[in-house]
């Protein structure tokens, strides 16, 4: 039977060579860490930005690498996902960008601060998480990696108006779908529309978006076309 | 209880009382705004909510580890504690400095890394209080009289996890790096040096308990141990597979993490055969449910929940979704939770000299509690599952599924309900045992701690 002394050096074996062999791969990893996590990317704006990312704890209730907490959006591929226009948007004024939806802080961040946290997201999307976050393979119908499949939309449309209206069941839930949008609204209505919401309807909670001309045109032209 | 500086251990138990019972008004703050009523949202918005929630649990843990220390060395040493006064002034310093860093999360003074929001320069204050308490201990046990195996691995248990803290103070401005170093602190913590601390309370409750020779159970206590760390040591790399680091730890982090459920339930078979071996009838009853229940719900809560989502091909789905909570919520409830009201249900009659474990609420106060969390995680569970499928399966947005799983946040909040009840009751009993100021104390003699002799 086990004495105590045996029960002693099997502790203090097993303990001695785990932590060695526990060192032995950290000094490894480091080794690899500046090739996979494309550190010479890093530069002092990503670096102000990942700074902005753990002042306001922003881990508090997003996910970074899946890391954080479970009430706002994994940002992970957020740069690839929804794109520059949209994430600045977002930092300006949160709650017009989901009217009605859970609410984020509104943080008021210079456009420095804005430029740093976007550039820290184009890094984050760059590191080689091993394959995550997964591609939805269970009938897919996900923006992001669907977003192959709908090669012929305006990449503005797939990024920004995605988030909250859905086409082919892909998207948000906030607004309306937009499926056969063309067939109901015409073109003057819909640039309108996307000039300034209120403008045509009082009481809609779709903020006015800083679109450029081309870009509505870009947007109007396409929504037209979409015919039940 | 022989010694009389034993009797500083209530201060730091009344401290977890009253943290623990915060904690979970944060709590419902988080289940409400899950639910959809943010209501709180510019006063305490969520991220203060959670890192209060979160920072308040690991607080009043350690806040119990160091009462359980400062209750169980002395009479394990067979001495007075070394420095009796330091023991109340390094509590006091503790107090002053979690209530500026609850107050600074609520001003947006904070790090947003996921369990250390402490601010920086507070975190050199938590250093040096906790090698204050380290100092106090290690005298104590270096002058002790006696040197016992389970006084050693719950002093080696504690400086391990002050001297853990370190690495998590490394400053970098790579995330990935960033998030290695925190997981050792917070995985070689709760999936490491605290089970040498719940090791060696456990033993001491399972000796003065039960009755079981101190050698057969110090023996199983390395074997433990020794378990617990070949597991958990290279187990980390579970917070390894997609933050940046190389592939191969997917297989350590999967293969070593598998077998940590075994610890646990090494542990839970430790203590309940070392219950059932006992010949001793111990009067106070509900201090061993507490400590053979606390190893059954760590194996299910750490060991079994653990497992279900540790290995790489499912955690690819489930990681960094609410299958985390669910997991996390009967792991900290079962292996540390349930270990400090432990050693407070066995410590404070001791203390206060006034025995409530025999009454109604006691019991009441045990199967409510842990009824009401194995609901909680059942209520995560379906909420976790259900967004890994909608949202990492199926690819539905994310707002969308957060919305169809409001509804097992109402769940949740019934279940949290019944939790909070029996931790009400449990606070009751804590009051009404009043003040550390009962019972004798000179000329007990080991063993006769007021009533418990064999």
């Amino acid at each position: 039977m086990l004495s105590k002394s045996q029960a002693r050096a099997f502790f203090l074996v097993g303990t001695a060579a785990c932590s060695l062999a526990f060192v032995a791969l950290t000094v490894d990893t480091f080794g690899q860490l500046p090739s996979r996590t494309n550190a010479a990317a890093i530069t002092p704006e990503v670096a102000r930005g990942k700074q902005l990312w753990d002042e306001n704890n922003c881990m508090g209730c997003h996910t970074l690498f899946g890391e954080g907490a479970y009430y706002a959006p994994e940002l992970t591929k957020v740069y690839e996902r929804r794109g520059e226009f949209f994430i600045r948007a977002m930092l300006v004024d949160p709650a017009a960008m989901y009217p009605g939806e859970r609410k984020m802080q509104r943080y008021d961040f210079t456009i420095e601060d804005q430029d740093a946290l976007i550039a820290f997201f184009r890094w984050a999307g760059t590191v080689d998480l091993n394959g995550f976050p997964a591609t939805p393979n269970l009938m897919p119908i996900a923006v992001g990696d669907g977003v192959a499949a709908t090669g012929g939309r305006p990449q503005l449309f797939n990024t920004l108006c995605i988030a909250c209206h859905a086409m082919d069941g892909q998207g948000g839930r906030v607004g309306p779908a937009l499926d056969g949008v063309g067939s109901r609204l015409d073109a003057a209505y819909l640039r309108r529309w996307l000039e300034n919401p209120t403008a045509v309807k009082a009481d809609s909670r779709m903020p006015v978006l800083p679109l450029t001309d081309a870009q509505i045109d870009e947007l109007v032209a396409f929504l037209s076309q979409q015919k039940d | 209880m022989r010694f009389e500086s034993q009797r500083v251990a209530w201060w730091f138990f009344a401290t977890c009382m009253l943290l623990f019972t915060l904690q979970l008004v944060y709590g419902f703050i988080l289940g409400f705004a899950h639910a959809g009523h943010d209501v709180l949202h510019d006063v305490i918005p969520f991220h203060t909510a959670r890192a209060t929630h979160t920072n308040l649990l690991v607080m009043w843990l350690l806040c119990g580890f160091m009462g359980a220390a400062y209750f169980i060395i002395p009479d394990e040493c067979d001495r007075e504690l070394y420095w009796p006064g330091l023991a109340k002034l390094q509590l006091a310093a503790l107090v002053v400095v979690g209530v500026t860093a609850i107050i600074g999360f609520h001003v947006n003074w904070w790090e947003g890394r996921k369990f250390l929001e402490i601010p920086r320069p507070l975190d050199f204050l938590v250093v040096v209080d906790v090698l204050a308490f380290i100092a106090n201990i290690g005298m104590t046990v270096w002058k002790g009289r006696r040197l016992t195996t389970t006084s050693m691995v719950l002093f080696f248990g504690l400086l391990m996890a002050a001297l853990l803290y370190l690495p998590g103070m490394i400053p970098t401005d790579n995330q990935t790096i960033d998030s290695y170093w925190r997981w050792w602190v917070v995985h070689l913590w709760v999936e490491g040096v605290w089970e040498l601390i719940m090791g060696g309370i456990l033993s001491y409750l399972l000796i003065k308990l039960t009755g079981v020779d101190r050698e057969v159970v110090e023996k199983w206590l390395y074997v433990i141990v020794g378990f617990t760390f070949l597991s958990g040591i290279l187990g980390t790399g579970h917070h390894y597979y997609f933050i940046g680091t190389p592939r191969y730890w997917l297989m350590v982090g999967g293969l070593f993490s598998a077998l940590e459920p075994l610890a646990f339930l090494g542990m839970a078979i430790y203590a309940i055969s070392m219950a059932k071996r006992g010949g001793r009838r111990h009067p106070n009853k509900v201090a061993l449910s507490w400590t053979v229940g606390c190893a059954v719900m760590s194996f299910v809560g750490a060991g079994f929940l653990g497992f279900a989502h540790t290995l790489p091909q499912v955690n690819m789905y489930t990681h960094g979704t609410l299958v985390t909570a669910m997991h996390g919520h009967m792991a900290f409830w079962g292996a540390y939770a349930m270990l400090v009201l432990a050693i407070m249900a066995y410590a404070v009659p001791l203390m206060t000299g006034r025995h409530l474990h025999a009454s109604a609420a006691s019991t009441f106060a045990f199967w409510t509690s842990n009824i009401g969390m194995i609901a909680m995680t059942l209520a995560f569970a379906v909420a976790g599952v259900t967004q890994v499928v909608l949202e990492r399966r199926v690819g539905m947005d994310f707002i969308s599924v957060q919305k169809e799983i409001e509804i097992h946040f109402w769940g949740l909040i019934l279940a949290a309900g019944l939790f909070t009840t029996g931790i009400l009751a449990q606070l009751w009993v804590f009051i009404r045992s009043g003040l550390p100021v009962g019972d004798r104390v000179a000329g007990t003699r080991e063993g006769e701690d007021g009533y418990d002799a064999g």
